[in-house]
């Protein structure tokens, strides 16, 4: 009986840990999820109250209106058709087609579901019917439009499907965010049918293969693993690296001479990062990878992004070399891209990308303020001030001289990555940066898709990069 | 006399508990009431606080038993009905009727456990009689979401397998108090097996888990546990490779949202009312719990979550770890092994089942189909679970009275010392 009792004692403590796994499981996925399963267009209780409640304003950092309710009771957006594109996919739409939109991951706000009891019993005793909370947005609408402009100005980017966002490197918060094709939210009409993705947000929502940008990577954990990685040296001829078939060379086969991790780094080098990734091997390289948020689940407060991927198997020789260069399977969104780069302004801290400034309630006080928080350390501060400097080099003097503005310490990395659509095969150029400027934190990622043959992520994305840059310059906001 | 003053201070409170609770349900039945203005919600006003009130305050003082267990029965019983008047007043209306029967049913097993000193008679009673009910709706059920489990009497409809659960424990209990393993393991895999031709594989795996976690409990044998965790794993792998649909669940549970217009529906539903709920809920008689697949037996947490928030649902949680202690603790204080394994073999089956029920509800584990014992829809569901906690009360009212004569010999002895 004695030892029965000692196991009816271990069976309840079973059922009390099976109990707790519940509560913790539960409250867990709750927190963490809640908001994208509530905000979530299927879910009915939101078009319930979309039909009750009017939605609040969306705003911009200097309080232009990017959304808003008119007295008949459409949803308008801003009155530049230029800001209205440029920002669509940002915003989001009214019929939900963008996803993840601030107009739909935002529905607990802007329809006033955040409501206290005593706002809404206020509201019933005026009369007033009821309206949801505004909220501005840390994104400049001019300076988005410029950027999405920038694309057109430059007759190697004009027109293609191409995505570019701004972080503040210090804060995280978001100053532009712009993806093309866009289309006009006031007048969807044609978009529907058109095949080319327009909807789509490819800052967050585009899984690209980062190319010469992950050299960044590559180079920080060559830093942290090799002890004599500034010393070594490879012989760049225009010999291809063979692996069995597989070949490697650089870029329109050129070939570099004799470079070590610097001026590689500025000449952007495929042979040395695919000797320093067989240096590293899988593991180190795959640590460094995630390290800096590759395979996290992102799940940040204020934006839906896709996750980025570093492969977890590494099958032969040839893919690690290939991850050396950020090809292989390797794919980030450009606004982890941009998080990168801020993490190597920001003395190697990444920031979580924010894009709340502000909620205000109907009566005017403030439900919510910006708060600014640490994504991750992804290197050291002498790690992330040396690639500062390689970034700084290949601005300077490097694949990535076009972004380069006068006045400016402008640092960034150009990335020309192969990869396939459908079997059809497909050029990124891509360009990745900062300014290295306390009074200017900006970081930069550009990417534009189906470049044309002969030319390169430096004289397509940097050209963009730079035009963004020069307008930072000349306006010098001061955004959170 | 502190005893004494100590026993008077305890009353007390649960005066005031009782009171506070059939406050909190009147409160809330007017105000549906109101909402509705039907006098059925009046009539429940009035009858669902009365209920609990027989339940926990004049049931103990008129057959004794125990005054926790019944509280968080009678509480539980009480929201079950509270819900489904909000969700779905029909269903509402046989539930409370269906609560009566249970508080009638548990009274009969508090009894039974009370007066019976010999149990022979009656299982070999029970035996054939349960594999009869099982076997019933193979021949005359109907299918009701994907399972043959029902049978239709007249105008009833009742589940077998929750009539069953109660025999399958008394036999349980008393084959393993009396080391009569063999011959009752063939009965239980004659259940289980009966249930898998049902295609109700949420309550085979119930029944398992409770028959195996009963053996350890009697013998102590990890082996043998060890042994049929192993068995259990290795028939869902195979379950897993042979149906179709098994594989489909475990996809719906590993991704919901990759089919959420279909397969994924339930679940995604389910999830985002919890989200919609937040931390304090939307409030009783608000919120779109209607949009829930099954809201009124699967998902009932799900819709408790968005009336009464997160934070309440985790409370719920608590009641049923509260009444799995207080089970558990008069398991152990039973003199004899088969009240012991009676009142634990109840208390895992209570247990167990809100667990799978919950973490499927929540997506820790595969959604089965099993109901919340005493909250969700379901005559027999809600009377079979009130008897499990009426066996535990037995067993309960058997250890005071067992403690009393030890008591009264004690002094005897004493006396005669003097």
């Amino acid at each position: 009986m004695k030892r029965q009792r000692l196991r009816f004692k271990l069976l309840a403590v079973f059922l009390f840990l099976l109990f707790g796994a519940l509560a913790v499981y539960g409250s867990y996925s709750v927190l963490t999820y809640g908001n994208r399963w509530f905000s979530s267009i299927r879910n009915p209780r939101v078009r319930t109250q979309r039909e009750q409640v009017i939605p609040g304003d969306i705003l911009d950092t200097d309080g232009v209106v990017l959304a808003s309710t008119d007295p008949e009771g459409n949803r308008r957006y801003a009155e530049d058709p230029a800001v209205r594109r440029a920002l669509v996919h940002l915003v989001g739409d009214r019929q939900g087609h963008v996803s993840n939109g601030v107009e739909t991951f935002q529905t607990s706000y802007l329809y006033g579901f955040q409501a206290s009891l005593l706002d809404q019993v206020g509201d019933l005793l005026a009369g007033n019917a009821r309206t949801g909370d505004s909220v501005q947005l840390t994104v400049s609408a001019p300076l988005t439009a410029a950027l999405a402009d920038a694309f057109r100005q430059h007759e190697t980017t004009a027109g293609k499907p191409a995505a570019a966002v701004i972080l503040n490197w210090k804060t995280g918060a978001v100053a532009a965010l712009t993806s093309l094709p866009s289309f006009d939210p006031e007048d969807i009409g044609g978009t529907v049918d058109a095949g080319d993705k327009a909807f789509w947000n490819r800052v967050t929502q585009a899984r690209i293969p980062p190319g010469s940008t992950f050299k960044i990577v590559t180079a920080a954990s060559a830093l942290d693993h090799l002890p004599q990685a500034r010393e070594v040296t490879v012989t760049c001829s225009t010999d291809v690296l063979d692996f069995g078939g597989h070949t490697i060379g650089d870029y329109g086969g050129e070939a570099h001479g004799t470079v070590d991790l610097r001026s590689a780094f500025t000449q952007s080098c495929n042979k040395m990062f695919a000797t320093l990734a067989m240096n590293l091997g899988a593991g180190d390289l795959r640590q460094t990878a995630e390290q800096f948020g590759f395979n996290d689940n992102f799940l940040f407060r204020d934006l839906v992004v896709e996750n980025s991927s570093f492969p977890e198997r590494i099958g032969s020789d040839y893919e690690l070399a290939a991850c050396g260069f950020g090809q292989s399977s390797i794919t980030a969104t450009p606004l982890h891209l941009c998080m990168i780069a801020a993490g190597v302004a920001n003395g190697g801290v990444m920031m979580e990308p924010r894009l709340l400034q502000r909620v205000t309630s109907a009566s005017g006080s403030q439900r919510l303020g910006f708060s600014s928080a640490e994504y991750r350390t992804c290197m050291s501060p002498e790690t992330a001030a040396l690639l500062g400097e390689y970034m700084r080099g290949a601005v300077t003097g490097g694949t990535g001289w076009r972004a380069a503005v006068p006045g400016l310490t402008v640092c960034g990395k150009t990335g020309t990555a192969d990869s396939t659509d459908g079997g059809e095969p497909i050029v990124y150029g891509w360009f990745a940066g900062y300014i290295a400027d306390e009074e200017l934190p900006y970081a930069i990622a550009v990417v534009v898709e189906g470049l044309d043959s002969g030319t390169t992520g430096g004289s397509t994305a940097a050209l963009v990069a730079h035009d963004a840059f020069l307008w930072l310059r000349d306006h010098r906001p001061d955004a959170p | 006399m502190s005893r004494k003053r100590q026993s008077e201070s305890v009353r007390r409170a649960g005066r005031s508990l009782v009171a506070a609770v059939m406050l909190f349900f009147f409160s809330a039945f007017l105000l549906l009431a109101l909402r509705d203005n039907a006098w059925q919600g009046y009539a429940l006003a009035a009858a669902v606080p009365a209920m609990v009130w027989l339940g926990t305050y004049l049931l103990p003082r008129l057959i004794g038993g125990d005054r926790l267990l019944l509280s968080l029965t009678n509480f539980l019983c009480a929201l079950g009905v509270l819900v489904l008047y909000d969700t779905n007043p029909a269903y509402a209306y046989h539930q409370v009727i269906a609560y009566g029967v249970g508080l009638a049913a548990m009274t009969l097993c508090i009894r039974a456990v009370q007066w019976f000193s010999s149990w022979r008679l009656l299982i070999l009673l029970m035996a054939p009689v349960s594999l009869v009910l099982l076997a019933l709706p193979l021949v005359f059920g109907r299918e009701i979401y994907g399972a043959r489990n029902w049978l239709f009497v007249g105008g009833i409809s009742v589940q077998p397998s929750e009539i069953v659960k109660i025999s399958l424990l008394i036999i349980l209990a008393r084959a393993m108090s009396r080391r009569r393993f063999w011959f009752w393991s063939l009965f239980v895999v004659a259940c289980l097996g009966l249930l898998m031709l049902q295609k109700d594989l949420g309550t085979a795996l119930l029944y398992f888990s409770v028959a195996l976690l009963m053996y350890y409990a009697a013998t102590g044998s990890l082996w043998v546990l060890a042994a049929g965790a192993a068995g259990g794993t290795g028939a869902a792998l195979l379950g897993y490779r042979m149906f179709a649909h098994v594989k489909r669940r475990v996809a719906i549970w590993r991704n919901p949202w990759a089919d959420y217009d279909n397969a994924g529906y339930q679940l995604v539903q389910g999830l985002m009312a919890i989200a919609s709920g937040g931390l304090w809920g939307v409030g009783l008689g608000l919120g779109s719990p209607r949009t829930i697949p099954v809201y009124h037996t699967d998902f009932i947490f799900a819709v408790i979550c968005e009336q009464f928030g997160l934070i309440f649902g985790l409370c719920v949680l608590a009641m049923y770890v509260a009444l799995a202690w207080r089970g558990a603790t008069i398991a152990m204080g039973a003199s004899h092994s088969f009240h012991g394994l009676l009142a634990m073999g109840a208390t895992l089956m209570l247990g167990l089942q809100t667990f799978v029920i919950i973490g499927g509800v929540l997506k820790l584990i595969p959604l089965t189909g099993v109901t919340m014992p005493f909250v969700s829809y379901g005559g027999s569901s809600l009377v079979s679970s009130m008897c499990l906690v009426g066996l535990i009360q037995g067993v309960a009212s058997r250890n005071e009275d067992d403690l009393a004569e030890d008591t009264r010999l004690a002094l005897a002895q004493e006396e005669v010392g003097l």
